[in-house]
């Protein structure tokens, strides 16, 4: 079942499948490293709905609830399979 | 030869360029922007070498103002190498950047950096391997210690010097991305643009539709710049600007359209590019990266724990603050007295000079009461801003700040702010002047200006202390404390109201992104906190000190002329009976309003000035604040606070509000934003309480 980064619990991992939404944000998340394949770790969230702490290849970054609601991902330990690039 | 600095934040770029240029660093502005430029000539071999120290940036989009300044650099003045700093702890984003400078520059240095942190975190990184797989010299450094700092200058000296520019291998694309590539490279290859561009970057940069394609810039001479001496607050900085000379489209149009319509759109290409870079670094990693202990916990994964926990991080977080709050602006108050005292010593001591040389008794008074009384109650500040300056230093090198925006990132959502402006808004309860000055490290340059604007409406630390010492007079025991607290709500509560206000009035519709690095702690270097604190605290004194002395000047003026007149005849004794119109509606007297019109030098001197007028000799401000109880109604004297807490930013808040906005409109904006709110509130307050019988 996909869901989005926002609904995973402190500790899971997960796989970035698509980002939704395109502009700046989007232009944003990829040169922060966030491009559909990458494995993720919500590591904490901040209390009262506040920001999210996540790993990704090996560093931490700070993302609201709101950008991580566009983050659609898939679990990790299922097999990654490669989609074409035009679909992503 | 021209060599620039570039890389992430927080990969120890400034520490390798304090390092190479030592004192010998040019800090001002970019062109246009307020990011700051800094640069440093430097010899070596015989080579004059000018070093560039540009913005740390992820990227070479055009997603931020550091991003814009630095592409444009490479794109404009071409430096003769880059040199790439890269931090080994986090080398797979690191490298993204790296890929990007490739496309555009040539001549490309790595320098390791962090090799020791990412040991820690049991990260091996094979520098040689490294080269090998780029193609591209890599020295390792380990900036924090100074070593192999000389050896990256060494080896970019040497890639400049080379004959012929060294071929780096090209990001290999998917097919599907790389034939479209080819194909525009191929409308593009004889156009007068491929003279000026890489050819392979400038047909990807067209497939994604970037708009500086296609704009040819002409520098304007120096000499040529009108405005430049007619803006005295802001340092002329970048000494090259720019200019649009036209704008044409590049050939390709029928190609772009075509491949949208096989949905391979501007978005798509971004992706498809920046993913295909992600990808070529994946594959050549595990050729030069050994992770010996990938779960390994890292000092930051323990300090976090507690820092960032959502029980305790905001615990912590008030003790960190308050500390540096009492360092910078309780601790620091002797310094400050000392300050006042030498000025008022000086003032002495050049006025005994001036009765010896007979000079005129007016221009004694000027000296002794207008410019050194005026600009020693500034200067009082500056060893309280230096300190603020010096933990702000620290906090930002150490990687609190960014924790502290985490933390702060909810409350700032309420208010359609980034996480960032909570550092600047907290700073306000200090002096708005560094608050003011903080929100240089906000991105988006319409919440910068909102944040910028609603900072004035926190009371600092002046503020408290004269409002402080007016509620004691006026609400005896724990009245008082009640009172103090429901003026700070208002604060905040206002503070919240006109940043929701701003963004209609800026037209900020985009929710900001936050989307931050928290990046690994690490102990800053001494030179690090002590350089950009003397940098920043200097800049202030250079840019604030004619302003100052001239406001002191007309105070002095308007405050003694006519002479030999009681207070309330002189001219700004009268301006103040002329106000009294306005204060009317509040229930203030013309003193209240002669105070508050002079406060707006430096606000602690409400109180003195009140003190003159009520004629009371004593200089402590309880017996000043009593003086006035004869005067008002606890009722009145609330609306004074509230006023008082609101009407105006201090001139230095002004200045400083100029000088980083670089518009005249939205000072003045803010300044008469703050005047109306004052007056409106104060209204409400005054006839609201009457309303309800309260005296």
């Amino acid at each position: 079942m996909d869901r989005f980064l926002q609904d995973l619990k402190p500790g899971e991992r997960a796989r970035v499948e698509r980002i939704e939404g395109g502009g700046a944000l989007r232009r944003r998340m990829m040169d922060m490293g966030i491009v559909p394949g990458v494995e993720l770790e919500v590591v904490r969230c901040a209390p009262l709905g506040g920001p999210l702490q996540i790993r990704l290849k090996g560093y931490y970054l700070a993302m609201r609830r709101g950008e991580c609601a566009r983050i659609m991902v898939c679990a990790s330990n299922r097999e990654y399979s490669e989609p074409s690039l035009a679909s992503r | 030869m021209k060599i620039a600095l570039m890389g992430n934040p927080n990969v120890g770029k400034s520490t390798v360029f304090n390092v190479l240029t030592g004192s010998n660093q040019q800090v001002g502005n970019w062109a246009g922007k307020t990011v700051e430029r800094k640069s440093g000539i430097i010899h070596r071999a015989n080579e004059e070498i000018e070093l560039i120290d540009l913005p740390g940036t992820y990227s070479l989009t055009a997603y931020s103002q550091e991003e814009i300044v630095t592409r444009e650099y490479i794109l404009r003045e071409k430096p003769d190498v880059v040199m790439a700093m890269v931090d080994a702890s986090n080398i797979e984003r690191n490298l993204y950047l790296v890929l990007q400078i490739l496309e555009l520059a040539p001549r490309v240095v790595i320098g390791l950096n962090m090799m020791d942190l990412a040991k820690t975190a049991g990260i091996t990184i094979h520098s040689n391997k490294l080269a090998l797989a780029l193609n591209v010299p890599v020295v390792e450094i380990i900036a924090a210690k100074g070593q192999g700092i000389e050896e990256f200058l060494t080896e970019a000296i040497r890639v400049g010097k080379l004959k012929k520019d060294p071929i780096a291998d090209d990001v290999p694309y998917p097919e599907e991305l790389e034939n479209r590539i080819q194909a525009m490279e191929r409308l593009l290859s004889d156009t007068i643009w491929a003279t000026k561009y890489p050819l392979r970057w400038l047909a990807i940069k067209r497939l994604e539709q970037d708009p500086e394609i296609g704009q040819t810039w002409k520098s304007i001479p120096q000499t040529n710049q009108r405005n430049r001496s007619t803006d005295p607050c802001c340092d002329p900085g970048d000494p090259v600007k720019y200019e649009l000379q036209e704008s044409v489209s590049l050939p390709g149009e029928a190609l772009l359209q075509a491949y949208e319509a096989e949905g391979w759109s501007k978005d798509h290409f971004e992706m498809a590019v920046a993913d295909a870079k992600y990808q070529y670094i994946s594959k050549i990693l595990p050729e030069f990266r050994v992770n010996e202990n990938p779960v390994k916990r890292t000092w930051t994964d323990k300090l976090d724990e507690w820092i960032l926990s959502p029980f305790w991080g905001y615990p912590i977080m008030v003790i960190i603050l308050s500390l540096v709050f009492w360092f910078s602006f309780v601790a620091s108050a002797p310094l400050g007295g000392a300050v006042s005292e030498a000025m008022a010593w000086a003032a002495d001591v050049i006025v005994v000079i001036m009765q010896w040389g007979q000079m005129p008794e007016v221009i004694q008074s000027l000296v002794r009461d207008g410019i050194f009384a005026g600009v020693g109650a500034v200067l009082a500040f500056v060893p309280q801003i230096a300190i603020f300056f010096a933990f702000f230093s620290l906090m930002q090198d150490s990687g609190y700040l960014a924790r502290a925006a985490f933390l702060g990132d909810r409350f700032m959502q309420l208010m359609g702010l980034h996480g960032k402006s909570f550092f600047s808004l907290v700073s306000g309860f200090g002096c708005n002047v560094p608050g003011i000055m903080a929100t240089r490290t906000l991105e988006d340059p319409k919440d910068r200006l909102i944040t910028m604007l609603i900072n004035p409406l926190i009371p600092c630390v002046p503020r408290l202390g004269v409002m402080s010492a007016v509620v004691a007079a006026f609400f005896p025991g724990s009245r008082g404390a009640f009172i103090m607290v429901s003026l700070l709500l208002l604060s905040m509560l206002l503070v919240m109201f006109s940043a929701l206000f701003l963004r209609r009035v800026v037209r900020q519709k985009e929710r900001s992104a936050f989307v931050m690095e928290l990046p690994l702690y690490h102990v800053p270097t001494m030179r690090n906190v002590l350089l950009p604190t003397w940098q920043k605290t200097y800049s202030f004194l250079k840019r604030a000190w004619t302003f100052i002395l001239v406001a002191s000047i007309v105070v002095w003026v308007l405050s003694s002329y006519p002479q030999g007149v009681p207070m309330n005849e002189t001219w700004a004794g009268k301006m103040g009976g002329w106000l009294a119109f306005i204060g009317q509606p509040l229930g203030f007297d013309w003193r209240i309003m002669v105070a508050i019109v002079f406060g707006f030098t430096a606000k602690e001197t409400t109180l003195s000035t009140l003190g003159i007028l009520y004629g009371v000799a004593a200089d402590a401000s309880q017996s000043i604040a009593q003086a006035m109880t004869g005067a008002m109604t606890p009722l009145g004297a609330y609306t004074f606070l509230v006023v008082y807490m609101l009407y105006i930013p201090c001139l230095a808040s002004v200045v400083t509000t100029y000088k980083e906005s670089r518009s005249l409109g939205w000072t003045s904006f803010g300044v008469a934003y703050n005047l109306i709110l004052s007056f409106i509130i104060g209204w409400l307050i005054f006839h609201g309480g009457q309303l309800f019988g309260f005296q």
